[in-house]
C-alpha cells in the first residue's frame, strides 16, 4: 500500500513534470516559428547600435596650397529634458544662458518639452563647451560634430561661401562643387554593453568615404592686396559698393575676386542678403567709357579706321538723332588714338557710325558681353545686350560709349583679358584641382579656350593705343611705375528710378593690364556712387595702380619659388 | 572508470566554457582600453588641427594687419601727410633768404635754424 501510494506519486509528479515539458516546448516552438523576427528584433536593438558616420568635407587650398576652409571638431550641446526634474530646470537655465549667449526664453521653450533629446546648441565653442562640462549638470551632454571654419574670416568670402550646420555647401564655392566636397557617409553597427554605453567594437561597417579638395587658382596674398586697396578707396570715396576681379589674361584663371560690403565666413548667418550678394558675378551696370575697347578693337580689325585717323570732335556738342551727346571736356580734331586716350564720346560714336550697327554688336558678343562666361560660381548672370533689330535711332552712338548695355566686372576683366593676352577670349574659372586626402589628382581643370576675338596684331595694337589712356590720358593715376600699364577709364551716370540718367550718382571703373609689355595680370575695379569724386580715373585707377604693382611685385619675388617648386614635382614625378 | 570519464569531460567542458567567457571578458576590456585610447587619439588629433587653424590664422595677412592696426593704430600716411626736408642748398631761394633771416642774436649765441619743414598739397 505504501509502495503503490508512492508509486502513484511519483507517476503523478513525473506527469506533471511531462505536461510542463510539452507546454515548454510548444512554446519555445511558437516562439521559434512566430516571434523569432519581432524578438531578435528587439535583442538587436538591445545590443547593436546603429551610426551613421559622417565623412570628412574637402579643405579648400589656394594656389599656393594655403588651407582657406578647414573642418574643425566642435561639441554640440542636448539635453535630455525627460531626465531632469522640472525643479532643476530653471537654476539649470540660470546657469547655462549666459555662457551660451542664449536667450532664457528660448531655453525655457527647449527644456520644459517632454521629449528624452532635445538639441540646446549646435557646433559651441571649446570655451563654452568647457566651461558647460566643468558645471557638471544632469540631463545635458555633448556629441562631436564637424564645423567648417575659415581661418581668414571675410577674405574671398564671396568666393568660399560656406556651409550650414549639417556641412551642406550654401554659397559660392562650397555650393558649387558640394557633390566633390561633401564626401559619402558610412554607417557602423556598434555593440552596446549592460549600461546600453556604446562598445567600439562593431559588428557591420561600411566607411565613410571623405570628400574631395580643391585648389583654388586664387591666391591668399593677391586677394588681400586686391581687397585691402578695395577697402582703402571704399573709404577714401564713400562708395556704396565695389567689387575687383584680377585675373591671368592667359588662362582665364581668377588670381582675386571681391566685393564690398562683404561678410565674415565665420558669421555667415549674420550676414544680410546685401553683404552676401557676389556683385561681380550677380550684379550688371551701364559700364559707361570702359566698353569703347570693344568699339576700338572693331574698328581696328575691321581696318575701317587706323589710330592716326583724324575725327572732328564737334566741340562737345554733338546730335545724334534726337539725342545730345556731349564730352566731358570739349574737343576739336583728335586722331583715333586719342579718342581713346581723352576718352570722346563724340570721337567713338563716329567710329561706331563707320562701323555699322551689325559690326558693332558682332563684337560685343564676341568679346563675352551679354552671355554668361561660365565661371565656376553660382549666381552668374549673362548681363544686356539687345538684338541689333532693338536698337534706337541712337543706340549707334550710345552703346558704343557703354550706355543701353548690361555688363557685369567679370565680363568687363574678360574683355580687357582679350585685348592683354593677343586676341582670345578665355572662360574664367577659380578651380584649378579636385584631389583626394592623399593629394591624389582627380580632376584637373586646365583654361579653356572660348573663341579667338580679335587677332594678335589687332591686340597689339589696341594694348598700345590703351597704353597712351594711362601715359597722356585720361587714366594717368593708373601707372604702374616699374612695370608700365595700359588700360580704360569709365565713368557711367546711373539711372534714375524715374528711367532718366541721375546728376549725382555714378559708376566710376577701371580696367587695365599690367606690365604694358607682356601683361601678366588684368584689373577690373567698379564703385558705386562714390562721392565726392566720382570719375573712373580719380577713383578707381589708383586702386588698379596700387593692386598691379604690389601683385606684380609679389609674383616676381615668387617666381624662383614657383621653379623650385616645377623642379621638384618634376623630380618626384620621375622617381 | 565511467566516473573518471564522466570527471574528465566534466572538467574539459567546463575549462572550454570558462577560457570562452574569459575571452570575451578579455574582448571587452581590450576594448574599453582601446576606446578610451581612441578617445584620447581623436582629442590630440582636434587639439592638433585646433593649433594647426590657429597657425594658419593668426599668420594671415588680415590677421597680421588687423592687429596693426588695433595695437599700434598705425595709419599708413597719405601723401598730405608728408612733410618734405628742404635744405638751403638745394633751394637756391631758401638759400637767399637764409642769411637775412639770421639774427645778431642768433649769431650771438650760435642758435642756429632748424631744417625748414613744408607741407605738399596741404
Amino acid at each position: 500500500m505504501h509502495i503503490s501510494n508512492y508509486r502513484r506519486r511519483v507517476e503523478a509528479v513525473f506527469l506533471l513534470f511531462i505536461i510542463f515539458l510539452i507546454f515548454c516546448s510548444a512554446r519555445l516552438l511558437f516562439i521559434q516559428l512566430f516571434r523569432s523576427n519581432y524578438l531578435s528584433g528587439i535583442a538587436q536593438k538591445q545590443h547593436n547600435l546603429f551610426i551613421e558616420l559622417e565623412p570628412r568635407r574637402g579643405t579648400i587650398y589656394d594656389a599656393r596650397l594655403k588651407p582657406q576652409a578647414v573642418n574643425m571638431s566642435a561639441d554640440s550641446l542636448y539635453a535630455c529634458p525627460n531626465e531632469i526634474p522640472d525643479k532643476d530646470k530653471e537654476a539649470l537655465i540660470n546657469k547655462i544662458a549666459p555662457i551660451l549667449n542664449l536667450d532664457r526664453a528660448y531655453l525655457k521653450d527647449r527644456l520644459y518639452r517632454k521629449k528624452s533629446f532635445i538639441w540646446l546648441a549646435r557646433k559651441i565653442n571649446p570655451q563654452q563647451s568647457q566651461a558647460i562640462r566643468i558645471l557638471k549638470l544632469k540631463g545635458l551632454g555633448f556629441i562631436k560634430e564637424s564645423k567648417r571654419s575659415y581661418p581668414n574670416g571675410y577674405l574671398a568670402s564671396h568666393i568660399f561661401g560656406f556651409a550650414g550646420l549639417d556641412n551642406k555647401g550654401l554659397d559660392g564655392l562650397e555650393f558649387y562643387y558640394d557633390s566633390y566636397l561633401k564626401g559619402q557617409p558610412g554607417w557602423a553597427l556598434f555593440l552596446r554593453d549592460a549600461r546600453q554605453k556604446r562598445l567600439d567594437l562593431w559588428e557591420k561597417t561600411v566607411l565613410p568615404k571623405d570628400g574631395y579638395d580643391l585648389v583654388l587658382t586664387i591666391d591668399e596674398v593677391i586677394q588681400y592686396i586686391a581687397e585691402r586697396e578695395l577697402d582703402k578707396a571704399l573709404k577714401s570715396f564713400n562708395a556704396k559698393a565695389a567689387s575687383i576681379v584680377v585675373m591671368n589674361p592667359h588662362t582665364g584663371a581668377i588670381l582675386a575676386l571681391a566685393n564690398r560690403p562683404t561678410f565674415d565666413l565665420n558669421e555667415s548667418a549674420s550676414a544680410t542678403t546685401k553683404q552676401l550678394r557676389n556683385q561681380a558675378i550677380c550684379d550688371l551696370f551701364e559700364p559707361g567709357s570702359v566698353f569703347k575697347i570693344v568699339a576700338l578693337s572693331a574698328a581696328l580689325e575691321e581696318q575701317k579706321v587706323s589710330e592716326e585717323d583724324k575725327f572732328f570732335c564737334e566741340n562737345g556738342a554733338y546730335r545724334v538723332a534726337t539725342h545730345l551727346l556731349h564730352d566731358h571736356r570739349p574737343h576739336g580734331w583728335l586722331t583715333f588714338r586719342e579718342v581713346i586716350e581723352q576718352s570722346s564720346n563724340i570721337g567713338t560714336a563716329k567710329v561706331a557710325q563707320l562701323l555699322g550697327i551689325n559690326t558693332v554688336y558682332k563684337y560685343i558678343k564676341l568679346f563675352g558681353f551679354g552671355v554668361k562666361l561660365g565661371i565656376d560660381l553660382p549666381g552668374e548672370t549673362a548681363g544686356i545686350t539687345r538684338e541689333p533689330r532693338l536698337w534706337s535711332k541712337v543706340s549707334i552712338a550710345t552703346i558704343p560709349i557703354g550706355h543701353e548695355v548690361g555688363v557685369t566686372t567679370l565680363q568687363l576683366a574678360s574683355a580687357i583679358s582679350v585685348v592683354a593676352n593677343g586676341g582670345e577670349l578665355m572662360k574664367p574659372y577659380l578651380v584649378s584641382e579636385i584631389r583626394d586626402k592623399y593629394e591624389q589628382t582627380i580632376k584637373v581643370f586646365a583654361p579653356v579656350l572660348i573663341r579667338r576675338v580679335i587677332s594678335g596684331e589687332t591686340a597689339a595694337r589696341v594694348r598700345k593705343v590703351l597704353t597712351g589712356v594711362v601715359e597722356n590720358g585720361t587714366g594717368k593715376s593708373a601707372k604702374v611705375s616699374g612695370f608700365g600699364s595700359g588700360g580704360k577709364t569709365g565713368t557711367a551716370q546711373k539711372l534714375e528710378p524715374n528711367g532718366t540718367y541721375s546728376h549725382s550718382k555714378f559708376i566710376a571703373s577701371f580696367i587695365g593690364f599690367a606690365p604694358a609689355q607682356e601683361p601678366a595680370i588684368v584689373i577690373a575695379v567698379c564703385f558705386d556712387e562714390p562721392r565726392p569724386y566720382y570719375f573712373g580715373g580719380v577713383v578707381a585707377a589708383p586702386v588698379f595702380k596700387n593692386v598691379a604693382k604690389d601683385t606684380l611685385s609679389y609674383l616676381k619675388a615668387m617666381q624662383p619659388l614657383n621653379a623650385k617648386l616645377l623642379e621638384l614635382n618634376e623630380a618626384n614625378r620621375n622617381n | 572508470m565511467r566516473l573518471s570519464r564522466f570527471l574528465a569531460l566534466t572538467f574539459f567542458i567546463t575549462s572550454f566554457s570558462l577560457l570562452y567567457v574569459w575571452q570575451q571578458t578579455e574582448i571587452f576590456r581590450l576594448a574599453y582600453i582601446d576606446q578610451s585610447n581612441f578617445t584620447t587619439f581623436q582629442d590630440l588629433l582636434d587639439k592638433n588641427t585646433v593649433l594647426r587653424y590657429n597657425m594658419g590664422k593668426n599668420t594671415s595677412l588680415v590677421r597680421i594687419a588687423s592687429r596693426l592696426d588695433e595695437s599700434l593704430a598705425f595709419q599708413m600716411p597719405q601723401g598730405y601727410h608728408l612733410v618734405r626736408l628742404t635744405g638751403a642748398k638745394d633751394n637756391p631761394k631758401l638759400a637767399k633768404q637764409a642769411p637775412q633771416r639770421e639774427s645778431l642774436a642768433f649769431r650771438l649765441f650760435g642758435i642756429k635754424r632748424q631744417a625748414e619743414a613744408k607741407t605738399i598739397n596741404p
